[in-house]
Formats: structure tokens, sequence, C-alpha cells
């Protein structure tokens, strides 16, 4: 069976914890939503109401444990691809942290370090050439005389995310 | 009392539900919304981008909203991920000036800025506005069709971005779909989230959530499944498809677009309201909708 990239950190059993990080948690806590990060008091109710608590092999409140620490093999914990975005841990945390936007910050990192699924590697291909993630189905429209999808002009969005480096991600890490 | 937006349909509706384009478009003109071709518009980023890059993702869906703005025009999307894309960049680019100054560097290479003066709302929000003219139109009421309504995450949560209803215990929506004389009845995993955003890194995991959801919404006994997103509706009416609870009973559950109960409800052009497209069988919905 092929080993995947990502998800490879599965259990705290036998993990030693002394090569805590602490830039790692100030790393993180730049992030787009990472400012109340070490605010986070372990209550689990982040993971109470989580949709995959049960299908995964670290949980919410662990990997919220995991940055307070400094520890960087959060990055290969499978609750950060397999969080769906939906925004429930951070609608109710009682410290008012932005644990799902915090998430989305620690994909970035994954993806920069090759952690990342496969899907997300061919999304980005298609971004970039096509501009959409799926092109629209004409024969339907057609039938329910809908007009054309408008155009629009590829060459300005890749100039844009030629800017931003979309492509060249992997290269920012040492 | 004439509105009007540019209408931001995304990928996911032109590729696989030109039902629900259809059927808003009928309401909208029906209500007197206009609606404006979006020119240029790309993909908007949605979770996907903003997995990968935060800033790729902000200057992409930075973009549309610049667009818009330079026409002058507010934007409406059906799309709970284009909202939740376009909302969400525009509360990071409008709260960051960091954020800000860089993607307007990189706007202003194609002729572009972001200021933040465009609206960005979600059709169900103009439709809630527009309850008490919806309310006359109905002349169709569906009696007995017994809503298990989804409203999807990004169309509430986080609730300081999308900042349309109750995190916790929307009714909005509920209100509208039951002006028709359906039930939008109480189910327990409501606000579970779909799982569809998670078809590109585990379909296996995608497809026990779209188990579990659609084995509450049939427990509750709903004859029907009613979204106002492209990205949920590929759970409910495409994943879905063959699904079997352990009893090997069916998890097949009709999937509506909110926009094509109200019209049926209004008792406009069923063929236009794109029925023929839902992939589950509508058959036990079928009288109730007048198909
Ligand atoms: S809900 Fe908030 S405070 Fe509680 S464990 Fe989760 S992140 Fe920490
Ligand atoms: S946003 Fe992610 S981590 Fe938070 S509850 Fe939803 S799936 Fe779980």
């Amino acid at each position: 069976m092929m080993t995947e990239s990502w998800g490879q950190f599965k259990t705290f059993e036998g993990k030693k914890f002394e090569a805590l990080d602490p830039e790692f948690t100030k790393e993180v806590s730049t992030l787009i939503g990472g400012q109340d990060l070490t605010a986070c008091f372990q209550c689990a109710k982040c993971s109470a109401g989580c949709p995959v608590s049960d299908k995964v092999n670290i949980q919410i409140h662990e990997v919220m444990r995991m940055l307070v620490f400094g520890f960087k093999d959060v990055l290969d914990t499978d609750m950060i691809w397999l969080c769906t975005t939906c925004y429930t841990c951070q609608e109710r945390c009682p410290q008012g942290i932005d644990i799902t936007d915090i998430l989305f910050g620690l994909k970035n990192m994954a993806f920069r370090a090759g952690k990342a699924p496969s899907g997300y590697l061919s999304a980005r291909q298609g971004l970039y050439d096509t501009g959409r993630l799926y092109p629209p189905t004409e024969w339907e429209r057609e039938d329910l005389e809908l007009d054309p999808v408008p155009e629009f002009n590829i060459d300005d969005t890749k100039k844009l995310l030629d800017k931003m480096g979309l492509m060249k991600l992997e290269d920012d890490t040492q | 009392m004439t509105q009007s937006y540019e209408v931001f349909l995304g990928c996911a509706i032109p590729n696989r539900f030109n039902n629900y384009e259809a059927s808003m478009r009928l309401i909208a003109k029906e209500l007197d919304i206009e609606l404006i071709d979006f020119e240029g518009a790309s993909c908007c980023g949605t979770v996907v981008l903003k997995s990968i890059d935060e800033d790729s993702w902000l200057a992409l869906s930075g973009r549309n909203i610049a667009l818009a703005e330079s026409r002058g025009h507010d934007i409406v999307t059906p799309c709970n991920g284009c909202f939740g894309s376009l909302k969400d960049t525009d509360h990071v680019l409008h709260d960051s000036e960091e954020h800000r100054a860089r993607v307007n560097q990189a706007l202003n290479e194609i002729g572009l800025e972001y200021t933040g003066t465009t609206k960005v709302r979600h059709f169900v929000e103009v439709l809630y506005e527009l309850k008490d003219v919806i309310r006359d139109k109905i002349v169709n009421p569906l009696d007995g069709l017994r809503i298990a309504f989804h409203p999807g995450c990004h169309l509430l949560r986080p609730s300081n971005v999308a900042g349309f209803d109750d995190p916790e215990l929307p009714r909005k929506v509920d209100e509208l779909l039951e002006l028709t004389g359906a039930k939008s009845i109480p189910w327990n995993l409501k606000l579970r989230c779909c799982g569809s955003p998670l078809l590109i890194a585990s379909e296996d995991v995608a497809t026990q959530i779209i188990k579990e959801k659609n084995a509450s919404a049939i427990e509750s006994g709903a004859n029907c499944i009613v979204t106002n997103c492209p990205a949920c509706h590929t759970q409910f009416d495409v994943q879905v498809l063959g699904l079997k609870d352990e009893n090997e009973q069916s998890l097949e559950l009709p999937a509506l677009f909110v926009t094509q109960v109200l019209g049926a409800a209004m008792d406009l052009d069923r063929e236009m309201l794109g029925f023929e497209l839902n992939r589950v069988s509508l058959d036990p919905v079928k009288e109730i909708l007048g198909l």
C-alpha cells in the first residue's frame, strides 16, 4: 500500500516531548487568526462539536495543545487535512480562538513542506492553468436557455498568481 | 424597488447544477431583482486555494471583488463556498492593512484596486429581505413537503464574517421555505457540515459524513433535503447515489435547491426550474411539486 505524504503522526504513544520549539508557537501565532492561540485552556469543546472527531487519529483540541507546546509534528497529523473547514469549533471556542483559521495556516505550512493530499496539487495546477476548478457544462445550459458563462482574461490571473508565487511555494522551505 | 447585483456563479454551478442557476434567475425575474453578468470572474479560490496559500487566495478572490468594485456594483452569489470565500477575503482585507497593501500591489499590476466599497451577499439573504413579496406570490402551496433544510457552514459561520443568521439556531431560510406551506422539520445533524470540502483529501471520510447526514434526515421523517449551495448539493445529490445504511436501506433522499422549492410554490415553469437535472429520484415528492 502506498504511504501517504500526509497524516503520518498517528498517536502520542512513545512520543517524547523534549524538543519543543517556542519559535514554532510564535510563528503560528502570527498567522491569520493565530493571535490568541496561547489562550487555549484545553477544555476540548472544539473537539466535542467537530464532525470528524470520531474519524481522525489526532483531534482538534490535541492539535491546539501541540501548537501551544511548539510541537512541529502537528504538520503531520491527519486533523489538518481532514478538517472540513466547517468553523463550528471557531464559533464555539470559549477563549475566542480562531481555530479554523489557524488550521488554514497550518495547511499552508504543510503544503509548502510537501505534506498535502495529491488532490491539492492537481487543484493548484488547474486553478493556475484555467482560473477555475471545474469547466462549465454547456449543453445543459443551452437546454435551460442559460447564456454562456462570461469569458475572462486568464493572463491576468496568471500574472497575479505568479506574483504571489503560487507555483513555487515549495521553494520557500529550507 | 429594483435591486441590482453582479451575479457571481463560481465554478460548481455552471459545471453541474445549471438547474440552480436557472431557478435562481427565474425567481430573480419574478421578484424584480436585476442580475448582471459578472464579466471576467475567475474561481473564488474557495477553501481549496485558501488551504494551499492564503496570499494567493486573497489575491485571486480580491481580484473578483475589485472587478465588481471597478464597475460600481454589489455582488450576489447563490453559492456558500463563493459567499464564504468572498466575505472572508473582504473581512481580512478590511481588517489587515498589511494584507490589503500586498494584495493591492499585485492588483495594481492588472489595473485593479480593492478599497472595500462593494458588498457581498448570498442570494438567500436578498430573498429573505423580500419575504413579504414572496408570500404574496405563493399560489401553489406545497402542503406535505417535509424539508430537512441544510443551511451549510459558510452561510452561517464564522458568524462575525457571514453576518447572516444565528449560527446555532438559524431560522431565516426556514422561514422562507415555510412560506410555501412546506414544513422545515428539526433534525439532529442539521448544522453538521455535509463533508463536501473533504472530497479532495479523502472521499472515504466525505462519504462517511454524508451517510450520517442523510440517515439523520431520513430518521427525522423528512421527504426531501433542501440546500442553498452547489458544494453541499454535490454531496446530497451526487455522492449519495447508491449509498446504503448498514441494513441495506437506501440513504438517498430527494435533494432540491431552495430556489426550486420557491419556484414550484410560485407556480413557475417546472421545466425551466430544471427539475430534470436533479439526480436523486424526485418520485416521492413529485406530486407535491407538481411535476
Ligand atoms: S475550545 Fe478553545 S480553549 Fe477549548 S480546547 Fe478548543 S481551542 Fe482550546
Ligand atoms: S472547522 Fe475543522 S476542526 Fe473545527 S470543527 Fe470543523 S472540521 Fe473540526
